[in-house]
């Protein structure tokens, strides 16, 4: 009786006819966050240092690597700027999850998250709408902070790319975007349900981190291990995006290709597990009246 | 799952010590896996005792329990106590991820009970350095009740700079000055020359730990200071329970 209770109170917020507009309740949720991260933009200033110290890190571990240079995929490269892409990609993707996660959990410890649950907006119009807002602030802050670093260390001068592997390099970020988005879409879910969601996420990125070969290339795995790697859409995606900046790979290359596809259907089965989990979870945290615990 | 994470570091620089860097080259008498177990668990434990005073105090004000805690407790006691609570928990992690890496990876070292007293001085001066960096900026956070973001900046800094997977040597100009201005650097300078090597050099050992002593004592105090003055100002302006 209660579950059902609930139910119409759910659908009563997602359906009801005073329930405001998806464009309307993403543009508030966008002026609300632009105005925090404003309250903070001393925070955005020490990105740049922190930035200059994670890419520090990737260049001097490169320069560790004997005669300082790596060969897969068929194609040779300096080992600075093979570490330098690989870590690149993941360092921007860690910094998408992380802060789509601790967007809610910043919600649920202060307390707020109760009052965004119960708007007329609808929690899951909220989810998706605080979910783009947080990966594409963070996709264009990556990149902004990027910008100053690659200039200090020119790691990607030289390489001769044609006008295909550019096409398949920008398939292949779309396809990494939103692999990202959904994953962290299916995240946000489960944090609410168990509180923590900084703590899944840095777990979720630590595996696909290991598993990518951002710092190695995979042939230094045992067997066993590579296959396993093969299974994570983040090291496809990070052997395809290299083999495109540095082996002028395109879609008709297995690999970039074979990523491509991957991340879509990770991406499609992310958003779809999000779609079935979603009532069920916001269902079991208001029966079990967990919703404004942390 | 603090134990989990360290455990996929360690072994990510397993595999990539497998691409054979050479360390001897930067005259460190050792492979790079024991190098960089080392200073992973060193920068792991730090990390614990740079973190821990300014983001409980930032999880009290959030929380909305700083000021009882305040009333209960002063700042130095509650730094002391949570620190020291942080690091005995994040080293248990690291000790059963250092565990597990000997069974799974084989790296090991052979340490004497001299050694031993050695690096848990090292570890407390190391602690006490930290602990001071984080009252520091614990201060700011009461002040402003907002966290600065600095800490993880300095974490960040600490984990490029101070030689835990490449050797300091490498460095040059700004990164090496910004290097000798983080106690971590000196820290694993000495415990790199206690663990690795058979000769101690007790010149490099006595000048490090000195170091150590005169920025923790410097740090500490500017820390006190700091944070006494920033209690005063948030009570005088009845801001205890604000956030």
């Amino acid at each position: 009786m209660a579950i059902k209770e609930i139910n119409k109170v759910m659908e009563k917020f997602e359906y009801s006819e005073l329930s405001t507009k998806f464009l309307l309740g993403f543009k508030a949720t966008f002026y609300r966050n632009i105005k925090i991260i404003w309250q903070y933009k001393f925070t955005l200033l020490l990105g740049f240092v922190n930035t200059f110290a994670v890419a520090s890190l990737f260049f001097y571990i490169g320069n560790l690597v004997p005669n300082q240079t790596i060969s897969q995929d068929g194609y040779i490269v300096s080992s600075i700027t093979y570490i330098f892409a690989g870590s690149m990609l993941v360092d921007i993707s860690t910094r998408i999850l992380t802060q789509s996660m601790n967007s809610f959990t910043s919600e649920m410890k202060q307390g707020t998250f109760e009052t965004l649950a119960t708007q007329p907006f609808g929690l899951k119009k909220y989810f998706v709408s605080e979910i783009t807002f947080e990966v594409i602030y963070r996709m264009i802050f990556s990149l902004i902070y990027y910008i100053p670093v690659l200039l200090i260390f020119p790691v990607f001068r030289g390489l001769t790319l044609n006008f295909l592997s550019i096409l398949s390099f920008m398939v292949v970020i779309i396809c990494i975007i939103l692999f990202f988005f959904s994953l962290s879409l299916l995240a946000a879910n489960v944090t609410i349900l168990v509180k923590r969601g900084r703590e899944i996420s840095m777990v979720i990125i630590g595996i696909m981190h290991l598993l990518s070969g951002s710092l190695f290339p995979l042939s230094l795995f045992p067997e066993w291990l590579r296959i396993i790697a093969y299974f994570s859409p983040m090291t496809l995606a990070v052997q395809s995006f290299r083999l495109c900046l540095f082996g002028q790979g395109t879609l008709a290359d297995g690999m970039v290709w074979g990523s491509v596809v991957m991340l879509i259907i990770m991406s499609i089965i992310f958003l779809l597990l999000f779609n079935l989990t979603y009532k069920k979870i916001y269902s079991k945290i208001r029966s079990k009246g967990t919703l404004h615990e942390y | 799952m603090t134990l989990f994470l360290n455990l996929i570091t360690i072994v990510m620089y397993f595999y990539f010590g497998k691409l054979n860097p050479d360390i001897t080259v930067f005259g460190i008498p050792s492979t790079y896996l024991e190098f960089c177990f080392l200073g992973l668990s060193l920068q792991m434990i730090m990390g614990t005792s740079l973190a821990t005073v300014n983001g409980g105090i930032y999880s009290e004000i959030l929380s909305g329990t700083w000021s009882y805690l305040l009333y209960q407790f002063n700042f130095v006691e509650y730094s002391i106590g949570s620190t020291l609570a942080g690091v005995f928990l994040s080293s248990l992690s690291v000790f059963a991820a250092l565990f597990l890496a000997y069974f799974l990876m084989g790296s090991f070292y052979v340490i004497s009970i001299q050694k031993v007293m050695l690096v848990i001085i090292l570890f407390l001066l190391l602690i006490v350095a930290h602990m001071s960096i984080s009252m520091i900026f614990a201060s700011f956070t009461i002040y402003y009740q907002k966290d600065s973001g600095l800490i993880s900046l300095i974490y960040q800094l600490m984990k490029t700079f101070t030689g835990i997977v490449f050797p300091i040597s490498l460095l040059k100009g700004f990164p090496l000055v910004l290097s000798r201005a983080l106690p971590l650097t000196y820290g694993l300078e000495t415990l790199h020359s206690i663990v690795l090597t058979d000769h101690y050099n007790w010149q490099l050992i006595a000048t490090n730990c000195s170091i150590l002593v005169i920025a923790s004592l410097i740090i500490g105090t500017i820390a006190m200071f700091l944070a006494s003055k920033s209690i005063k100002h948030s009570k005088k302006h009845n801001k205890v329970d604000w956030y």
